[in-house]
């Protein structure tokens, strides 16, 4: 509630200081009398009446004062004041001018306007009058014969539309701070509004007397010129302070220095730094090519202790020898750290670049067309889950290897070649502790890394002695092709248990670090490896031998992870395709020695637990179409039942770490032991190890059910994998639990309009359709536009009415007048 | 050629003679077809297509006299009879049957007239079917209109009315001869193959799709495949024609089965099974049942059925919001609850019901799906999450899901390239194969067996 009138009143009275709150006796003694003096006190009692006078002034704004910050623009707050009575009577006025003689010569055609200069102007001599028209004629440029009738105007003033310009520029501004700008030409309405600004500008600022021009500028140039004084002022106390400072900065230096290295022997005692006044602010340097030192050397002598400076080894503190508690602490941190790389790579999630992955992902949704039903109808709903027709070439981006994800890598790497050169330099110190494996400790570990190396041949159970002379007596060449490798055995007469020294060997003569084109000879080299270890599964070679040949593979994908990758998928490939060299029948159903051995050696080499991997996705879904096609039930008991026994112990062995299901695995154990085939306690030992890796899941009954009735007609040699059985299943029963797999937050519906504004206006408009605010504007000026018309015609034709009515009454008392003067006329006529 | 009938007594005596001359003639033909080589059939079968046109190049009457009993019915019977004349019979079909019209017609009438006879003993009646069901499924041309009988191998002058001009009556016989080969006892794989072309071959034939229904019948009741392949002709009479089928769902149901998901036909049954379950009047209990069963066999299927199985249930439990109690089932009932914690949960579906309305699957749940979330594949892992994330989606397209297989899967990754080096287990097992001891560890001994060496 507003306050009162009479409260209001009173309060401005009292903040004016025209009345002041009564004191005590003991203020009135001391104080000088507050009150303000007479002239003061008039202007403030007359503002104040003004102020109190709710007809005299008005806000602009009809809007309840609710909103006071919001609904006024800016600046204006307080200028918002304006008077109504003066409006009207300006417009009055401005009628008076133009509406009036258009109103009198409304019924007239034709005439004469006098435009001479003061014709009309009953405050001009008759003297004056001619003074002003010779100087006009005086000042008029003799050759200018368009402005000859020119004459009410101002002489050589440029105009438009009949008007100066400079006038022009006035109402020009006044309507594009306004309005965003008109034609002149607009018509009516915009002649219209242009009335009513110059009715606005009424509008005052303050009500006491306005200044002259003259008295603005010169209160203004005082202003600027205290102001700048100011400026200089601080200046020059700064540049004091900063001159204080850096004289006492020679002596904080020292102190600095101390602080910073406080662990570095202890700096020189501080020089003594002459602190005598400008001299010692300038830099030698400087001071030296002021002294007149020749130009060019200072600016060579610069150079050079730049160059000297950039050149210049910052100190850094150099690693310090970690103790063995230390070392395997950093070792145990490093295996904690990759084991959580491998378990995030389980879950499928993003590991550090496979975002590229992500944003692929996006590309191809962003690329499905959203229909207006929202359905994705161009879109492959497969596709989303990486099940596109094989058929479909996928447009994929050119991806560069991305360092990043094998930062570690890298440094197994370069630890291993920094191992390396020490032992290939025949160094007989130490071999250093290899971090990057895991087990570092381990003394087999260790014998392992340094039998790679080629040094201490004994360390490999397998190693003949006697090859450790030749072993750097003469070079071998590295094989390029399989066919060489094999030549190469011939030709050295290798034995087949010499085979691994003959790699280490190879792999010491060639070290990557020992020359540039041995890192692609090394790689190459890794291809034939791998088709050796084809060729010695297809040879029923010794399986010790293989076992260090995938262990050879396995160390040496740390360096050439692409070349064993691919080698190894294009083996993959062969066998799905079903064109390897496999014994065990044509078609997808076979699978070759050699397929077998690759499959078992990519389980060792890569992480078999990774949601995804390029080489062991492809090889499980091999492994799982092979136990799939061949789960019938013929021919259990033959070499089917055997390699598949194989199959699913490597199943069982690759999903050991993530707790994946193969449906196949446990299809064709079904059908083996359904069978009675050859292999059954393969088999059953399977069955065990698949139970005991799913016994968490909540379909273990449902898996695992359909055995019991198998085993049991088994008999006595699966009574313990029966009873294992059991027991898992009823601790299955037990544990199981409704499943509830939608514990979701709800979703909240999205919504465009309305939206919350954070610093809401309710001036401006936030309806984000472009087009209906923009014809909501347009709505908006009509109907303002129109009523302002119909106003101002209203005022138009009230103005005109007046108006014929005064004259009206003028004519009547005119008439009038003449009617009493005719009669008096008459009547002394007839009385005379 | 040989007839008459005011001649002398010695011409007659001739023509006789003459006549049994050509009948051993023609049976030596033909003798010959069933044992010779393919060359020899050959020109077996050009020689006799001669007499043919011989004997029916006379007027009407006594041509399609000599269509339905001369050397004509002779030799389609022949050809029919005899398992051997396989060359011969497809040289039959590619060369006058396909390319003339009166031929094709004679044809299916001598079929269908074979085989309704009765005195046929089993076995070669059976053969005779087979060869039959041969001939026919191999014709092709079958005339949309009756512009396109022009080609004739006969006499051309018919009159307009004549029966070989008219289609309906070409429709007539061909159904006639499909009916009798059909209402033959069919082994399980000839029942297949009729089934199989069923849509290309045999029904446009028909002019009268509903004489297909007692087949389609027995086929689906047949099981297994068979009925798999009878489903879509069955779903054709039932929505067109009419037919009413007891217990649909139910023989529905049972075609479930364990070889169902690892069948050629899978992706064939599930465009239909989508079909028939796309109905949002279903009971919920029988949707229940189809969910959890087809979830319960995806437990044991290979990869590219478990991609089609679990859009499918998402798509059903959008589509029956009661069935979703099988993914979330909340015990709010204390007693219940604490029952639960002491004895857990078994399954109350009963996988051995026939009746999909009293399987209880309803009050199961699809603990199969979880388990397939950690499938070996990460696509289908991938995909089987849709299960437990919210529903937001309308449906899945289930065609973009069917005709995955292991090949496509595998395709999938080895077609690309290598892009970035793979990830490299970072520990070096000490031991693959062999043991502290030197002696072969387990994966060592499965391997060696395997290998079958050592």
């Amino acid at each position: 509630m507003p306050p009162s009138q009479l409260k209001a009143l009173k309060t401005s009275l009292r903040e004016k200081g025209i009345t002041a709150p009564s004191k005590s006796r003991k203020d009135k003694k001391n104080g000088p009398p507050t009150t303000t003096s007479g002239r003061d006190r008039a202007t403030a009692l007359a503002k104040i009446r003004t102020e109190m006078n709710p007809y005299e002034y008005r806000h602009i704004s009809s809007r309840p004062a609710k909103f006071p910050s919001t609904s006024v623009k800016g600046s204006y707050k307080d200028v918002l004041l304006r008077r109504p009575g003066v409006s009207v009577s300006k417009g009055e006025e401005v009628r008076r001018k133009q509406l009036l003689p258009e109103m009198r010569g409304r019924l007239k055609s034709g005439g004469l306007v006098d435009r001479r200069i003061g014709e009309g102007d009953g405050g001009m001599g008759e003297e004056e009058r001619a003074v002003a028209r010779f100087a006009r004629e005086r000042g008029r440029n003799v050759f200018d014969l368009e402005g000859s009738d020119e004459e009410g105007g101002g002489g050589g003033l440029l105009t438009h539309g009949g008007r100066a310009i400079a006038d022009l520029e006035d109402d020009d501004m006044k309507l594009s701070g306004d309005e965003g700008g008109s034609d002149e030409d607009d018509g009516f309405l915009v002649r219209k509004r242009q009335r009513e600004d110059e009715e606005d500008e009424v509008v005052d600022e303050q009500p006491d007397v306005k200044k002259s021009k003259k008295e603005v500028m010169t209160e203004l140039i005082a202003k600027s010129k205290l102001h700048k004084y100011e400026r200089q002022k601080t200046k020059e106390d700064d540049d004091d302070l900063r001159d204080k400072l850096d004289a006492g900065m020679a002596d904080l230096l020292p102190l600095l220095r101390a602080q910073v290295a406080n662990n570095l022997p202890p700096p020189p005692p501080p020089k003594p730094v002459e602190v005598d006044g400008d001299v010692s602010k300038i830099n030698p340097e400087r001071q030296k090519l002021l002294d007149g030192m020749d130009r060019g050397a200072a600016d060579r002598e610069y150079e050079k202790r730049l160059r000297e400076l950039a050149r210049d080894t910052r100190a850094a503190p150099s690693d310090r020898t970690k103790t063995a508690e230390e070392k395997a602490k950093d070792a145990a941190e490093k295996v904690k750290e990759l084991v959580i790389r491998r378990e995030k790579r389980m879950r499928g999630e993003a590991v550090s670049d496979d975002e590229e992955v992500e944003h692929e992902r996006d590309d191809s949704e962003e690329a499905a067309v959203v229909d207006e039903y929202g359905n994705e109808e161009l879109g492959d709903d497969a596709e989303e889950f990486g099940l596109a027709s094989a058929a479909v070439a996928k447009v994929e981006k050119v991806q560069h290897v991305d360092e990043d994800d094998f930062d570690f890598d890298a440094d197994l790497v370069a630890s291993a070649s920094e191992a390396d050169e020490e032992s290939a330099s025949e160094d007989d110190s130490e071999v250093e502790d290899d971090d990057a494996a895991p087990a570092a400790e381990d003394n087999e570990e260790d014998e392992f890394i340094s039998g790679i190396l080629g040094r201490g041949a004994n360390a490999v159970p397998i190693a003949d002695p006697s090859t450790k002379t030749a072993n750097t007596s003469e070079s071998l060449a590295c094989p390029r092709t399989h066919a060489d490798f094999l030549a190469l055995i011939k030709d050295n007469a290798v034995e087949e248990l010499e085979l691994p020294t003959l790699i280490q060997r190879l792999r010491s003569q060639y070290l990557p670090s020992l020359a540039a084109e041995n890192k692609a000879k090394m790689e190459n080299f890794s291809r034939v490896l791998v088709e050796h270890l084809v060729y010695m599964a297809e040879h029923d070679q010794e399986m010790a031998v293989m076992e260090q040949v995938i262990r050879h593979l396995h160390s040496l994908s740390r360096t050439y992870a692409v070349a064993i990758a691919e080698a190894l998928r294009a083996r993959l490939g062969a066998w799905v395709e079903g064109s390897s060299s496999s014994e065990g029948g044509g078609g997808g159903l076979g699978v070759g020695k050699g397929d077998l051995v690759v499959l078992v050696a990519i389980g060792e080499i890569y992480p078999t637990s990774d949601h995804f991997h390029q080489v062991v996705t492809p090889a499980f879904t091999g492994v799982g179409r092979w136990l799939g096609l061949n789960a019938g039930v013929k021919g259990m008991g033959g070499e089917k039942g055997r390699v598949g026994a194989l199959m699913v112990g490597l199943c069982v062995k690759w999903v050991g770490g993530s707790g994946r299901f193969v449906p196949e695995a446990v299809r064709f154990t079904l059908a083996a032991l359904g069978s009675r085939g050859g292999a059954i306690g393969e088999h059953l030992e399977n069955l065990k190890g698949m139970a005991d890796l799913w016994k968490e899941k909540s379909a273990f009954l449902e898996i695992f059910s359909p055995f019991v009735p198998i085993l049991r007609q088994l008999g006595k040699p699966a009574r313990p994998t029966l009873q294992h059985l059991t027991a898992l299943l009823d601790a299955s029963r037990q544990a199981r639990k409704p499943l509830m797999l939608h514990h979701h937050r709800p979703q909240a519906l999205r919504l465009s309009n309305p939206k919350f504004e954070e610093g809401f206006n309710p001036d401006r408009h936030y309806d984000p359709d472009r087009e209906r605010s923009e014809a909501g504007k347009l709505k908006k000026e009509f109907k303002r536009e129109k009523k302002g018309a119909v106003r101002e015609l209203r005022k138009d034709a009230n103005f005109v009415a007046r108006e014929q009515l005064r004259s009206k009454r003028v004519e009547d008392e005119e008439h009038k007048r003449r009617e009493r003067r005719l009669v008096a006329e008459i009547q002394s006529e007839s009385r005379n | 050629m040989l007839k008459t009938k005011t001649s002398s007594a010695t011409d007659l005596e001739s023509v006789d003679y003459l006549k049994e001359r050509y009948k051993v003639y023609k049976a030596m033909l033909l003798d010959l077809l069933a044992g010779a080589d393919s060359p020899t059939q050959s020109t077996v079968l050009t020689l006799a297509m001669r007499l043919v046109k011989e004997e029916t190049s006379q007027d009407v009457r006594h041509a399609e006299q000599a269509w339905k009993t001369g050397v004509f019915a002779e030799l389609v019977k022949s050809l029919i009879v005899h398992t051997a004349c396989g060359p011969a019979r497809e040289e039959f079909v590619e060369k006058f049957v396909e390319e003339y019209d009166d031929v094709r017609f004679y044809t299916f009438y001598t079929i269908s007239n074979f085989l309704s006879r009765t005195d046929i003993a089993d076995k070669p009646r059976a053969d005779a079917t087979g060869n039959a069901l041969n001939l026919l499924s191999s014709i092709e041309g079958i005339p949309d209109s009756q512009d396109q009988l022009e080609d004739w191998y006969g006499e051309t002058s018919h009159q307009p009315k004549h029966q070989l001009l008219s289609l309906t009556q070409h429709k007539k016989r061909a159904q006639e001869a499909w009916l009798a080969v059909l209402r033959s006892e069919l082994s399980k794989d000839q029942r297949k193959n009729v089934l199989a072309i069923m849509s290309s071959r045999v029904t446009p034939w028909f002019s009268q799709v509903e004489l297909l229904m007692d087949f389609l019948t027995d086929s689906y009741n047949f099981g297994g495949a068979t009925s798999l392949l009878a489903l879509s002709g069955l779903f054709y009479l039932m929505q067109e024609k009419n037919l009413d089928y007891p217990q649909f769902f139910q023989k529905l149901y049972s075609l479930l089965d364990h070889d169902l998901l690892h069948s050629k036909h899978r992706s064939r049954f599930f465009r239909l099974l989508d079909t028939f379950m796309s109905s949002t009047h279903l009971p919920a209990a029988l949707v229940a049942s189809f969910i959890k069963r087809l979830s319960r066999l995806a437990l044991l299927a290979p990869p590219g059925a478990i991609v089609v199985v679990l859009p499918w249930i998402y798509n059903m439990l959008k589509k029956h919001p009661t069935c979703t109690f099988m993914i979330h089932r909340e015990i709010r009932d204390p007693a219940a609850r604490k029952r639960l914690e002491e004895e857990g949960m078994s399954d109350p579906f009963n996988m051995l019901e026939e009746d999909p309305m009293a399987t209880r699957a309803i009050d199961s749940c699809l603990w199969e799906i979880e388990i397939l979330q950690g499938h070996y594949h990460p696509n289908v892992a991938t995909l089987a999450k849709i299960i437990s994330e919210q529903f937001t989606k309308r449906n899945y397209n289930l065609e973009d899901f069917l005709d995955h297989s292991y090949a496509g899967l595998i395709d999938a990754e080895l077609g690309k390239e290598l892009k970035k080096a793979p990830v490299v287990e970072f520990e070096i097992p000490k031991r693959i194969f062999t043991t502290e001891e030197g002696r072969l560890d387990r994966l060592g001994s499965l391997l060696s067996n395997a290998i079958g060496g050592s």
